[in-house]
C-alpha cells in the first residue's frame, strides 16, 4: 500500500510509534498508527522494532536482580487523576444531566418561592389591561384613595380600598365588571402614566373558604405588562403598567417579591 | 543502558539499597517511575565515569524486510553494546523504548524529551542499526535461478 500523505507531527508520531499496541493509549498516535497500518514502510519498522524488542528481551537478567523483583512489578499503577475521572465520558454525561436537573429543579422551585395566591387572576388582568381602552370606563375624576367609599356604597364591594402608595394619584375611570369565574373585579384607570389599578378577591382556600394570605408586593408579569400586588382583608389590589418593574418600583418604595 | 552486566548489577543494587532506605523513612518518592528515572541517571553517571566512545558520523539504511532475520542471527549482548554506545539522550530513548514498558507519555517524561526529539532519535537510530546490521550480518543474497 501507498504511503499516504501525513503531516509532520503525524511522521515524527509514527517514528516513535510503539510496536506494541497495547502502549498506544494517545488518540493523536492512534490516528497516525491507523493512517499507516497497512503500509510497507510501517510493517518493516513493525517488524524491526518487534525483533529488537525480542532481542532486549533476550538479554539474561542477573540472578540476583530476579530475586528481588519479579517481571511487571516495576512500574506502579497509574493513578488516575482528577481531571482524568471528570472528563471521563460517563462521569461527564452523569455530570451533565444531574447539572439540567439541578437547573431545572432551582427554575421550579424560584418559580414556586415567586408565585402567590390570585397570581393565574392577576395574569389574566394583566391580559385585560393590555386591551382596556379608557372609553370602557365610566369618567370619573377624583383621587384613587376616594374610590374605597365608591366601591362600598354603590357595588357594595368592603375592602376594595386603594392602598396609600397610590391612593393620591387622580383617575380618569373606573368600572366593575365579572370575570369569568363570576369574581367581581373593579379596575381604575389613573392619569399617572396610565397605570391601572385593579382590585379583585383574594384566592380562597376551597376546603375551609378562607382567603389565602401573603405578605408584601409581589411582582407578576405577562405580554409585556407588569403587576404589583398586595393582598389585604380577603382583597388583592394590583396596580399594572406597560413595562418592567422597574417602571413600578418607585412606586411601592422597598416592595419585596 | 550501560552494555556491562556486572556495573549494571552495581546500579540496580544501589538503587534497590537506596529505596529500602527511603521506605524505611517513608520518603518514596509519588512519582511512580521513579525506579527507572534513577536508574537512567544513574547509569548515565557511571557511563560518564567511564570510557567514552567516539563521537562518529553513522551511516544510515532504509529499513529492510531482511532485518528481522538479520537481528535474529544477532546476540543480545551485541546489541546491549550497540545501544550503550549511543549518545544520550539517544541511548535512554532506545533502551527504554525497546522495554516495551512505557506508553508514549511515560517515554517522554522519563527521557526528557519532546515528541518530535523522541520521533528523531527513535528514527534515526533505527536507520543506524539497520546499516550497522548490513555491515555485520549481511542479508542472504536470494538464490539466482538456475
Amino acid at each position: 500500500m501507498k504511503m499516504p500523505h501525513l503531516n509532520k507531527r503525524q511522521r515524527l508520531l509514527i517514528q516513535c510509534a510503539p510496536f506494541n499496541e497495547k502502549r498506544i493509549d494517545d488518540r493523536a498516535m492512534r490516528a497516525a498508527v491507523f493512517r499507516v497500518k497497512k503500509t510497507e514502510m510501517f510493517s518493516h519498522q513493525r517488524a524491526f522494532d518487534r525483533a529488537v524488542a525480542g532481542l532486549v528481551q533476550a538479554i539474561p537478567i542477573p540472578n540476583q536482580v530476579t530475586e528481588w523483583l519479579s517481571k511487571g512489578t516495576f512500574v506502579a499503577p497509574r493513578r488516575r487523576t482528577w481531571r482524568q475521572i471528570v472528563f471521563n465520558p460517563v462521569v461527564l454525561a452523569i455530570g451533565i444531566a444531574v447539572g439540567v436537573i439541578a437547573g431545572i429543579s432551582v427554575f421550579k422551585l424560584i418559580e414556586r418561592l415567586n408565585e402567590f395566591p390570585g397570581e393565574p387572576t392577576a395574569k389574566r388582568l394583566l391580559t385585560l389591561a393590555s386591551s382596556t381602552k379608557p372609553l370602557l370606563l365610566d369618567p370619573v375624576k377624583t383621587d384613587a384613595g376616594a374610590l374605597g367609599d365608591f366601591f362600598f356604597m354603590k357595588h357594595r364591594l368592603p375592602h376594595y380600598d386603594v392602598p396609600p402608595e397610590f391612593a393620591d394619584f387622580k383617575t380618569l375611570g373606573c368600572r366593575v365588571f365579572d370575570d369569568e369565574d363570576g369574581q367581581r373585579i373593579a379596575q381604575v384607570w389613573l392619569v399617572e402614566k396610565k397605570i391601572q389599578l385593579f382590585l379583585f378577591p383574594a384566592e380562597r382556600d376551597l376546603k375551609t373558604g378562607a382567603s389565602k394570605h401573603f405578605n408584601g408586593w409581589r411582582y407578576v408579569d405577562q405580554d409585556r405588562w407588569t403587576g404589583v400586588v398586595q393582598e389585604k382583608n380577603g382583597v388583592c389590589f394590583m396596580a399594572a403598567v406597560r413595562g418592567s418593574e422597574k417602571d413600578l418600583a418607585p412606586y411601592v418604595g422597598k416592595a419585596k417579591e | 543502558m550501560l552494555g556491562d552486566a556486572a556495573k549494571a548489577q552495581e546500579v540496580f543494587d544501589a538503587i534497590m539499597h537506596d529505596a529500602a532506605l527511603r521506605a524505611a523513612q517513608g520518603e518514596l518518592p509519588k512519582d511512580r517511575l521513579w525506579l527507572f528515572t534513577d536508574a537512567r541517571w544513574r547509569c548515565l553517571e557511571v557511563s560518564e565515569a567511564g570510557l567514552q566512545p567516539e563521537p562518529v558520523e553513522m551511516e544510515e539504511h532504509e529499513i529492510a524486510a531482511t532485518a528481522p532475520s538479520q537481528i535474529g542471527q544477532l546476540d543480545p549482548y551485541q546489541l546491549a553494546i550497540w545501544i550503550s554506545a549511543a549518545p544520550d539522550p539517544q541511548r535512554s530513548a532506545l533502551a527504554l523504548f525497546y522495554l516495551d514498558e512505557f506508553n508514549q507519555d511515560e517515554l517522554l517524561a522519563l527521557t526528557e524529551l519532546k515528541t518530535h526529539e523522541l520521533g528523531k532519535w527513535i528514527g534515526n537510530a533505527r536507520q543506524e542499526f539497520q546499516a550497522w546490521l548490513n555491515a555485520t550480518v549481511p542479508p542472504e543474497e536470494p538464490a539466482e535461478p538456475l
